[in-house]
Formats: C-alpha cells, sequence, structure tokens
C-alpha cells in the first residue's frame, strides 16, 4: 500500500499560489525528502497532509484515507512536526512527553514504552524535569521531535526536523530516522533545504520550486542525470543560479 | 526622521494593522455603545410609565368621591373603577383581572374624616413574575404624593374652620396602609420596601454575572491565543483526537477555573455589598415575606448559570479563532462580550415588563440577562421562567458549541489572521 498519494495538489493563500498541482508519491517505509527554496510550498504541503490545511484543488491521500474527508482516521496514522513549534512553557519537559504517551497510547504497557522511549530519544536526561520555559531552543527542538518520533506512527511529517540542532544532534537524529525507518517500518515524510542533510538520510526526494515539482528520483539518479558530484548541484543545475543566488544569499 | 518618530510610526503601523483592535477600540465605542446608550435610554423613560390603579370605594360620603378626584386629575395615573361588597371581595376581582395596584377606600371613610378622625387607605401593590417589585414601588409613591396633596389641602380646611379633635387628624386626616401581595400572601409591608429588599438582593448579581463572564471569556480566548503565540496550536490540531474534544476540553478546563472565580466573587461581592445594602436596613427579610429559595430553585440557577458561561466560553473562543495572539485576543473579546453583557445593566434599574416589547426581546434574546433575571426569579418561586432560561441557554449554548467546533475543523484557526511571512 501507497503511504502518500498526492495528484495535482493546489493550494491558494488568497491570491498567493503556493502549490500549482504537485503530485508524488511515497512508499510504505520509505524515508522521502521535499526539497526546495524558501517559499517554495513545502511547508504548505507538508500541512496538507498533516490535515491542517484544505487544498484547493487535487487530493492526498494517507494509507488510503482522503485527508479532507477523513481527518480523523488520518490524525490517528500520522505525526506531524511543525517547522516552527512551540511546546507548553508552563510544563516541564516530561509533562510533555506524558502528556503526549497519554493521547496516543492505548494501553498502560504502551505508554510506558512509549515515554521510556521518548525520554531516551530527546537525550535531555535530568532537564526534563524543568520548566520547558528554561530550554533553549535546540533542547525545546528535540524535545519536541522525541514526542514526535516515540508515538511511532506509521507516516511521521517533520517539516526540517533538524533546524536549529547542533552537528552532533542533527547527525543522531538523522541515524534515529534511518533506524526507525528500517527497524520498525515508518514512513518518513521529511522537508529541508539541506541538500546534504537530505541526500545522506532519504531514499527518493523531490525538488519543488514556486509551487511545483521539477524533479523526483533517489538522490543517486538525479546526481547522474545531472552529472553532479551532490544534491546541491543538481539543485543549483535544475533552478539555475540566478534564483539560486536570490535564494542562498 | 528622529529615531523616536521612527519607532512611533512603527508602533503605530504594528497596531492598527490589528484588526481586532481596530474593531475593539474604534467601532465599538464609536458605533455599538451610543447605540446600547439610547436603548438604555428608552428603556428608562418606559420604566416611568402610567400608573395603573384599580379603585375599589366602599365610602358612600363626599371625601372618597374627593379622593378619586384628585387620584384621577394626578399626573401619570389612571384609575379603572371596580365594584365590590367588601375589601375581600375587592381584593380577589382584582386577583382574577390582575390588576397590580389596587386602591380601596374603606366604609366610614368620610365620617371618619367629618369626625375628625384618622381616615384609612388600603393600597395593596401585587408583586408578580421576576420585575421585583419596582413599577409597583413607583406606583406607590405616585399614590402617596396626592394623598400628600390631598392630606394638606384637607388639613388647611380643618384648620380654617377651627376643627377640635385630635390634632393628628387633623394635621394628617388619611393614611395610606400599605400591603404586598407576594407569593398569593398578603403581608403588611409597602411594595417601596419589598422592592427595595428585592433588587438589593439581586443588585450585585449582574456584576458578578459581567465580572465572571468577561474573566472566563478572556481566559479562553487566552488559552487559544497562546496555543498559537507559542506555537503548540499546529501540533495540538493535528493529534488523534477529535476536533470537538479539544474545543470542550479547552472549555471544560476553563469553566472549572470559571467557576472557582465566580464562587470567590460571589462570597466578596456579598460582603462588599452587604456591608452597603442591609436588610436590617429595610426591617424585615426575604423570609419574612416567603421568599426562600428552594433546592429545586438554587440548582435551577446554578444551571443557568453554568450554560451561560458555557456559552461565553465558545463564544469567546470563536473570536480567538481571529486574533493573532493574546493581545488581540482581549481586545477581540472585549469587543465582542461586553456590548452583550452591558445592556443587561438595564435590568438592575428596570423591570423588564415595563420595558418596550422590542427591548424586551432583545434583552431576553442576550443570553446574560438571564442569570440575572433567574437570580429574582429564583426568590419568587418562578420556576417555569427558570426552565425557559434554561432550555433557551441550553439550546443557545450548543448550537455556539457546534459553530466553534466547525471552526476548528476548518484552516480558518490557522490562516485566519497570519500574515504573508517570507524567510531569508
Ligand atoms: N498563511 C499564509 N498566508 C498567505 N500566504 C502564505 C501562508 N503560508 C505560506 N504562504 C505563502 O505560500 C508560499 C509557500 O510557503 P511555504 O511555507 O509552503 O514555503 P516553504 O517551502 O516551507 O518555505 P521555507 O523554506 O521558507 O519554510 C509562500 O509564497 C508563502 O508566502
Ligand atoms: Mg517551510
Amino acid at each position: 500500500m501507497k503511504a502518500v498519494l498526492v495528484e495535482n495538489l493546489e493550494k491558494d493563500y488568497g491570491k498567493v499560489k503556493a502549490l500549482k498541482g504537485i503530485s508524488f508519491e511515497i512508499k510504505e517505509g520509505e524515508i522521502f525528502g521535499l526539497i526546495g527554496p524558501n517559499g517554495a510550498g513545502k511547508s504548505t504541503t507538508l500541512k496538507i497532509l498533516a490535515t491542517l490545511l484544505t487544498p484547493t484543488g487535487g487530493r492526498a491521500e494517507v494509507f488510503g484515507h482522503d485527508v479532507v474527508k477523513e481527518g480523523d482516521e488520518v490524525r490517528k496514522l500520522i505525526s506531524y512536526l511543525p517547522e516552527e513549534a512551540g511546546a507548553y512553557k508552563n510544563l516541564k519537559g516530561i509533562e510533555y512527553l506524558q502528556f503526549m504517551a497519554k493521547l496516543y497510547a492505548k494501553t498502560g504497557k504502551s505508554y510506558e514504552k512509549m515515554l521510556e522511549l521518548g525520554v531516551k530519544l530527546s537525550g535531555l536526561g535530568d532537564r526534563l524535569n524543568d520548566k520547558i520555559s528554561t530550554y533553549s531552543k535546540g533542547m525545546t527542538r528535540k524535545l519536541l521531535l522525541a514526542r514526535a518520533l516515540m508515538v511511532e506512527p506509521k507516516l511521521a511529517i517533520l517539516d526540517e526536523p533538524a533546524s536549529g540542532l547542533d552537528i552532533i544532534n542533527a547527525y543522531s537524529i538523522r541515524q534515529t530516522i534511518k533506524q526507525f525507518a528500517r527497524e520498525k517500518g515508518i514512513t518518513f515524510l521529511v522537508s529541508s533545504h539541506n541538500m546534504l542533510e537530505v541526500e545522506f538520510l532519504c531514499d527518493r526526494v523531490a525538488l519543488i520550486n514556486r509551487g511545483m515539482i521539477v524533479e523526483i528520483g533517489t538522490p543517486k539518479e538525479l546526481k547522474e542525470k545531472y552529472e553532479a558530484e551532490n544534491l546541491e548541484e543538481v539543485f543549483m543545475s535544475i533552478i539555475g543560479g540566478k534564483q539560486a543566488v536570490e535564494v542562498f544569499e | 526622521m528622529s529615531d523616536f518618530w521612527i519607532l512611533v510610526m512603527k508602533e503605530l503601523k504594528d497596531l492598527l494593522r490589528d484588526k481586532g483592535l481596530i474593531f475593539g477600540i474604534i467601532i465599538v465605542p464609536l458605533i455599538i455603545y451610543p447605540a446600547l446608550g439610547q436603548m438604555m435610554q428608552v428603556g428608562f423613560e418606559q420604566a416611568q410609565e402610567e400608573t395603573k390603579v384599580v379603585l375599589v370605594n366602599l365610602d358612600e360620603g363626599q371625601y372618597g368621591d374627593l379622593l378619586i378626584k384628585a387620584l384621577e386629575t394626578a399626573p401619570n395615573v389612571t384609575l379603572t373603577k371596580i365594584d365590590a361588597l367588601s375589601i375581600d371581595e375587592a381584593l380577589q376581582k382584582a386577583q382574577e383581572e390582575n390588576y397590580n395596584m389596587i386602591v380601596i377606600i374603606p366604609q366610614n371613610f368620610s365620617r371618619a374624616i367629618e369626625n375628625n378622625q384618622k381616615a384609612q387607605v388600603e393600597v395593596y401593590g401585587t408583586i408578580r413574575g421576576i420585575s421585583g417589585g419596582m413599577r409597583e414601588a413607583v406606583s406607590e409613591g405616585r399614590i402617596n404624593a396626592v394623598l400628600t396633596v390631598l392630606n394638606e389641602y384637607l388639613a388647611k380646611l380643618k384648620i380654617q374652620q377651627n376643627m377640635e379633635g385630635d390634632p393628628e387628624a387633623i394635621l394628617k386626616p388619611i393614611d395610606a396602609k400599605s400591603f404586598t401581595v407576594i407569593k398569593g400572601r398578603i403581608v403588611a409591608v409597602p411594595p417601596s420596601l419589598v422592592a427595595n429588599l428585592i433588587t438589593s438582593q439581586s443588585f450585585s448579581m449582574p456584576i458578578v454575572i459581567f465580572i465572571m463572564i468577561i474573566l472566563v471569556a478572556q481566559m479562553s480566548a487566552g488559552s487559544m491565543a497562546m496555543e498559537k503565540e507559542n506555537k503548540t496550536l499546529e501540533t495540538l490540531l493535528t493529534l488523534p483526537v477529535k476536533r470537538i474534544t479539544i474545543v470542550a476540553g479547552k472549555m471544560v478546563g476553563t469553566a472549572v477555573i470559571g467557576i472557582i472565580a465566580a464562587i470567590a466573587y460571589m462570597i466578596g461581592m456579598r460582603n462588599y455589598l452587604g456591608s452597603l445594602t442591609s436588610s436590617a436596613q429595610v426591617g424585615i427579610t426575604l423570609e419574612e415575606l416567603g421568599l426562600t429559595v428552594t433546592p429545586q430553585g438554587a440548582a435551577l440557577f446554578v444551571l443557568i448559570m453554568f450554560l451561560a458561561m458555557i456559552f461565553a466560553l465558545s463564544f469567546a473562543m470563536l473570536l480567538a479563532v481571529f486574533a493573532e495572539d493574546t493581545k488581540s485576543a482581549n481586545t477581540v473579546v472585549s469587543a465582542g462580550i461586553m456590548p452583550l453583557t452591558f445592556p443587561t445593566f438595564i435590568l438592575m434599574f428596570a423591570d423588564l415588563e415595563t420595558l418596550p416589547l422590542a427591548i424586551k426581546y432583545f434583552l431576553l434574546a442576550i443570553p446574560f440577562s438571564h442569570p440575572i433575571l433567574a437570580s429574582r426569579a429564583m426568590l419568587m418561586g418562578e420556576y417555569s421562567t427558570m426552565y425557559a432560561s434554561a432550555v433557551y441557554l441550553g439550546v443557545l449554548s450548543v448550537l455556539m458549541l457546534l459553530i466553534t467546533a466547525r471552526f476548528f475543523t476548518t484552516e480558518k484557526l490557522l490562516t485566519a489572521k497570519l500574515r504573508l511571512r517570507r524567510r531569508g
């Protein structure tokens, strides 16, 4: 079964056309990367799949469930990490994980397991007993990532998961994602503008620019097709020097 | 431009682009409050309407007719005469016909005056429903004014004629004996005192309700806005929980705090206002008037309070959908809820029944009028009005809840006020 099916997806915010009809599929257990410059429409796509936004046109399905008509069903299967997210500041880190685990876990035993995994994934140790308001940006991000992964969803939708993390933490989260995909069969949809991260992490990637998908394939395929050393070069030759300068300046 | 002005301009731009703020600080004061003021004025004018008096004349002499004439010529008083053979019969007839003000001129009224003895008129005010007796109190005042004028006239006459007898009876020939008919009982207490007592008891209610409604509304809107501000909302909305559960969970959480706050306020206000108006001043207690709160009445009252609060909560949450942060949430809520609570203050001074129909139904349509009305209905044992209030509020709250939940299933919550944002 396909984990994700996106067909001619369109999204307008008033006059702004954020998505102009994109299509792609993700197989179960795959790590799929959505890459593109700022404002390309990555977060918009992810929000639609996370049932937060309603598409203007086209359709999107998660494990066969329509994200618009069967929002409740979809939400049972996914775990979404927003690009910019916070946690309840007056709670302690551990309380936040407990709160989330209680909502997802069906039994007391799975709750304990989930919480234990969350504590481990967060890597926050004793600091979990402090209020979240005392956390640094990266610490909060680690907490949110831990909660997104500890629930072991069928599909994890992560919007720039490593943003704000240092190299070591970014590395370890990539390892965790890979491990979760291999061992637990969890499907990942990840957005990023860090090409090297994507190349290392993803089984397949889609390049999105100005609301359209311009290229799709495995990192290897893309590199061969464009005779490039790495994805960054692929990206540059597709999107073009001029805009790329605009983007990365 | 100096740095100062650059900062001022930025501040103005930032504030004036906030639609909620514009609505709250400009539209509401400019348009809604004058309209409300107009309405309240009409309400007050109407509360001063004609006093309709039913008169039973058991006297056969000239002074009874004189009193009738005096009442007929008095401003704002219209007189209807009915026939009865005794006071009991007169009262019974008045009861049947739903007259609320009765003046009875007893037998021997004229003879007493002629003999320089004290003559007595009996005035009965029937307090019914949830009016709180304000209308009867006004009527009583008007009748007393007529009697004062008449007394002065008669006293002058008697002194001129060098009458001898009880000096009291010469200086004040006619005494008014006022009774109140309440809950089917006649008590020898003037309607004005009873009205005073009832209103003083329910005076704190609108204030408590006002504070409480604003408080819980701010709280629930604030908690919604906090979710947006702290960027926890998106995560919350993707959890495997039904949207209505999220709304209900937030509401009940706030309602619990709201009820605790309401109880604290009620106790505090009771002590505060209790020092201003006590039943000791009036000399009678509600219990003596038969105005006791039964468990049924109390239960209904709490239910009505709770429903009004639920309505306020979901309404505030709906408003908060359009607010971006806590600051604009507060303004939007004040702008939305205040106009709904202010008019209910009319009920502190005016009798719902005497207001023009349009205003009466407008007030009845406002959910926050009902707890105030219920506080009086509870004393008067008017349970049918309370049931009606509860049903109305129940329907309204459920509707509001559904509308709010409906908004939670759309993307409005996330996009309603978000500005175009571009990084990099
Ligand atoms: N709430 C909104 N209202 C109006 N326009 C929006 C809104 N959110 C996004 N947009 C517009 O939609 C387009 C796509 O935005 P989106 O957030 O999906 O980009 P992105 O690829 O995630 O970019 P970034 O790398 O900066 O996160 C942009 O042009 C953006 O301005
Ligand atoms: Mg984005």
